[in-house]
């Protein structure tokens, strides 16, 4: 074997491991091989699907840009509890069955305005059936949905992740705001106007 | 072979063990080495070097898989240490985990551990709030535990050298109940503390708030310098290590000073199983170590020997350090070892919304906060309840968003938003009287990993906690509501001992041996060359953060330790 193959063939081999993590979509790309959960490619694609109705691109980058659809399908796998990922589950069949049952096509295949028509009909239900509010404040730490019912869980977890890896990513976080890791200054008395905070 | 003998034996010998690298123990290799003493630093856990071993330190928060969220699974399978608020996805490596050693709860303790070099002086809230006499005098003016054997005469001068070396922030605020202390520039109040400071004084009689003082380099002096220390540079994320040495740690201070005397011999994964005593010298000759990594038993000796293994630990080594002279654990002739155990009650908080000064806001951020000292029984015994709390007092405000909606208004609302309104929270953090009953021992069959028997604890409130609790409610309602705060939200929670991590007692201090296990130079009443330093020591707990008067009475006894072997005396 000369040196080049065997180049090759060594790139052949760390391609795949680095493969191995992740399955493929019908359209050859990858989707994300979780731990605790079973989602298949289309359920992947599902929450892909929502979070980039959360967060589009507009003239900045959207949800898929960001790779968040991987975070909360991270999230969702490690950070809530087995009781938790099966309401999960659950209100994600309900949510297809809700979609199917309103406009006869699946989540996926539906233009922008209808996909935010469903969230946001969620959302409205969601406030209308609880006093509490569905969308995170401060925290970002997995709500306890013991009381929730599962189409909520579903879209609340999903939405929460959303928002949590969206304003704790990169982009957001150097690009969007000002994350000062390092101010290395404690000044009080400090006249709000001079904050250059983004008011509405 | 028998020269072979010789040699080991020498190789194991030193002038001084210390059993712990925590803020005490890191205290007393450098007080000892610095005195030229050959020294022994055993820790159980492993070693974590300034700055090298800080692996989260500057990761931004898109550089941790979970963002900073811990995996249920983490939480699942650690509901003690769970619950303490520095542990986190950018800290846990510095946390014991609840399967590493497992101990007994007789009543619920969330005992929260750190075993590495540096313990958890990595980890501490960095409050360093010097005691007085009114705290000193508190056990025999009200009737309970001993009469501490020192006073704030003796202490005074000790916390001022562990303060200049360590670097404390605060300013000199002349309260007699919180002595003022040797200081670096102390952090400001904001707006809000200094309304609420304001209104305390002019219609309270001796409440004050203050800038919490605190263990941070808010301007370097040069032994800061020294020791490779720069300025904190109010990045609030001390938990990971702080690669400036902007606050004070063993890591960052005592213990990388005592490797520079060439002195110190560290040796990491060390649990001490006992303490060797000789009858015929009377006194303790060295320290039984279990190495953890090759299971391997190993003694050393030295000439003195401080036990610095952390309040819990400490009590466990001296339990378990049995000897014909000692059969009830080491220098237990009266009976006391284990027990009188006591922590600070931090078990209410209350918080509220302030609806003025809306124009002013702060910019950066603090390592410290405001602090309100005791005001309740001070100067005499004035309520139904012994003793009094200090408190935490912040005031703080953030930008609000509108999460609702989805798509590009939603992005928008992420980034856009008005300041809210100021709000201001307080905690309780109680004085809780030792009691006989609050006590540890060793369960006679259970043992750990290395042979070591487990601790079973047994530590509870009392009826004097819950009206220091309802009191604390009580008096903030008030002072709240005076000062126009409105939302006030009092909320107590249910936490068990330990959570505080300020627990204490256990080898209490006294005058008199057949009470109490140590004598005013913390050196056990009966075996003078063994002393014990850490918060094990403490008579009573008062109710400023303890780590300060650790190090000072540790400095104090270092000193007196290297006096009486100079003389011969130990």
């Amino acid at each position: 074997m000369d040196r080049r193959t065997v180049i090759r063939n060594l790139a052949l081999v760390v391609g795949g491991a680095v493969l191995l993590p992740s399955c493929l979509h019908k359209d050859g790309s990858a989707y994300v091989q979780l731990k605790h959960i079973i989602l298949n490619s289309d359920q992947q694609d599902l929450i892909a699907n929502i979070a980039e109705t959360i967060i589009p691109k507009t003239n900045t980058p959207g949800a898929k840009d960001l790779n968040l659809p991987a975070f909360v399908l991270k999230m969702i796998d490690d950070c809530y509890d087995k009781k938790g990922q099966d309401k999960f589950i659950a209100g994600l069949a309900e949510f297809n069955n809700l979609v199917i049952k309103k406009y006869n096509k699946s989540f996926s295949d539906l233009e922008t305005k209808e996909r935010e028509a469903v969230l946001l009909g969620i959302e409205n239900s969601h406030k209308t059936n609880k006093k509490g509010n569905s969308t995170p404040a401060r925290s970002f730490r997995p709500q306890k949905s013991a009381d929730m019912p599962p189409l909520d869980t579903f879209y609340g977890a999903v939405r929460q992740q959303t928002i949590f890896g969206y304003t704790t990513s990169q982009f957001f976080m150097t690009k969007e705001i000002f994350y000062d890791m390092v101010p290395g200054r404690y000044i009080v008395h400090y006249p709000v106007s001079k904050l250059k905070l983004k008011t509405a | 072979m028998a020269n072979l003998n010789i040699d080991s034996i020498k190789a194991r010998t030193f002038d001084a063990i210390v059993i712990g690298s925590g803020i005490s123990g890191g205290w007393a290799a450098k007080e000892l080495t610095g005195h030229g003493l050959k020294t022994l630093v055993l820790e159980r856990g492993r070693d974590v070097k300034h700055i090298k071993d800080y692996p989260t330190t500057n990761k931004y928060p898109w550089e941790f898989e979970h963002h900073g969220q811990l995996p249920v699974a983490v939480r699942e399978e650690n509901p003690i240490v769970g619950r303490c608020y520095a542990f986190g996805e950018d800290s846990q490596h510095f946390f014991v985990k609840d399967k590493e050693h497992p101990y007994i709860q007789d009543k619920p303790f969330d005992w929260i551990r750190g075993y590495q070099v540096g313990g958890k002086s990595l980890l501490w809230a960095r409050q360093t709030q010097r005691w007085s006499d009114f705290d000193f005098e508190g056990p025999a003016r009200d009737g309970f535990a001993v009469d501490w054997p020192i006073r704030y005469k003796d202490i005074a001068p000790w916390y001022s050298y562990v303060e200049k070396f360590a670097g404390i922030a605060g300013n000199k605020d002349g309260i007699p109940q919180l002595p003022d202390g040797e200081f670096l520039p102390g952090y400001p109040l904001n707006d809000v503390e200094v309304y609420f400071g304001d209104h305390l004084k002019k219609n309270y009689k001796n409440r004050f708030v203050i800038s919490g003082r605190c263990a941070h380099l808010s301007k370097p002096n040069d032994i800061h310098v020294q020791q490779g220390r720069t300025q904190c540079q109010n990045r609030d994320l001390c938990q990971r290590g702080c690669p400036f040495g902007g606050y004070f740690s063993s890591n960052a201070s005592t213990i990388p000073w005592a490797e520079r005397s060439g002195n110190m011999t560290l040796r990491p994964f060390s649990v001490v199983e006992s303490i060797i005593y000789d009858e015929k010298l009377g006194k303790a000759t060295g320290v039984r170590v279990v190495d953890t990594n090759t299971r391997e038993t190993i003694e050393y000796y030295a000439k003195i020997i401080f036990v610095n293994a952390a309040a819990i630990n400490t009590n466990l080594l001296l339990l378990n350090s049995k000897s014909n002279r000692f059969p009830d654990g080491f220098g237990n002739d009266s009976g006391v070892l284990g027990k009188y155990i006591a922590f600070h009650n931090y078990s209410a908080h209350i918080g509220a919304q302030f609806d003025g000064m809306k124009e002013w806001t702060v910019d950066g951020r603090s390592p410290t906060g405001g602090y309100i000292p005791r005001f309740r029984n001070v100067f005499k015994q004035e309520t139904g309840f012994l003793r009094g709390y200090a408190c935490g007092f912040s005031a703080y405000r953030f930008q609000q968003h509108k999460y609702d909606g989805v798509g590009s208004s939603l992005k928008e609302n992420l980034v856009k938003g008005e300041l809210g309104p100021w709000y201001v929270g307080s905690h309780m953090m109680g004085e809780t009287i030792p009691k006989e009953s609050n006590h540890v021992s060793l369960d006679s069959k259970l043992k750990d990993d290395w042979g070591v028997p487990l601790l079973k604890i047994s530590v509870d409130y009392d009826d004097n906690d819950e009206k220091m609790k309802k009191d604390y409610i009580e008096q903030f309602t008030e002072m709240f509501t005076s000062a126009g705060f409105t939302n006030i939200n009092p909320s107590v929670n249910h936490q068990a001992p330990g959570l505080d991590i300020h627990e204490m007692g256990g080898a209490r201090m006294g005058r008199d041996p057949k009470t109490s296990i140590l004598n005013e130079w913390n050196q056990v009443h009966a075996c003078k060359n063994v002393f014990v330093t850490d918060g094990a020591c403490m008579t009573s707990t008062s109710c400023q953060n303890p780590s300060l008067t650790y190090m000072a009475i540790t400095a104090r006894a270092a000193d007196h330790a290297v006096n009486e072997l100079k003389k011969g005396n130990v």
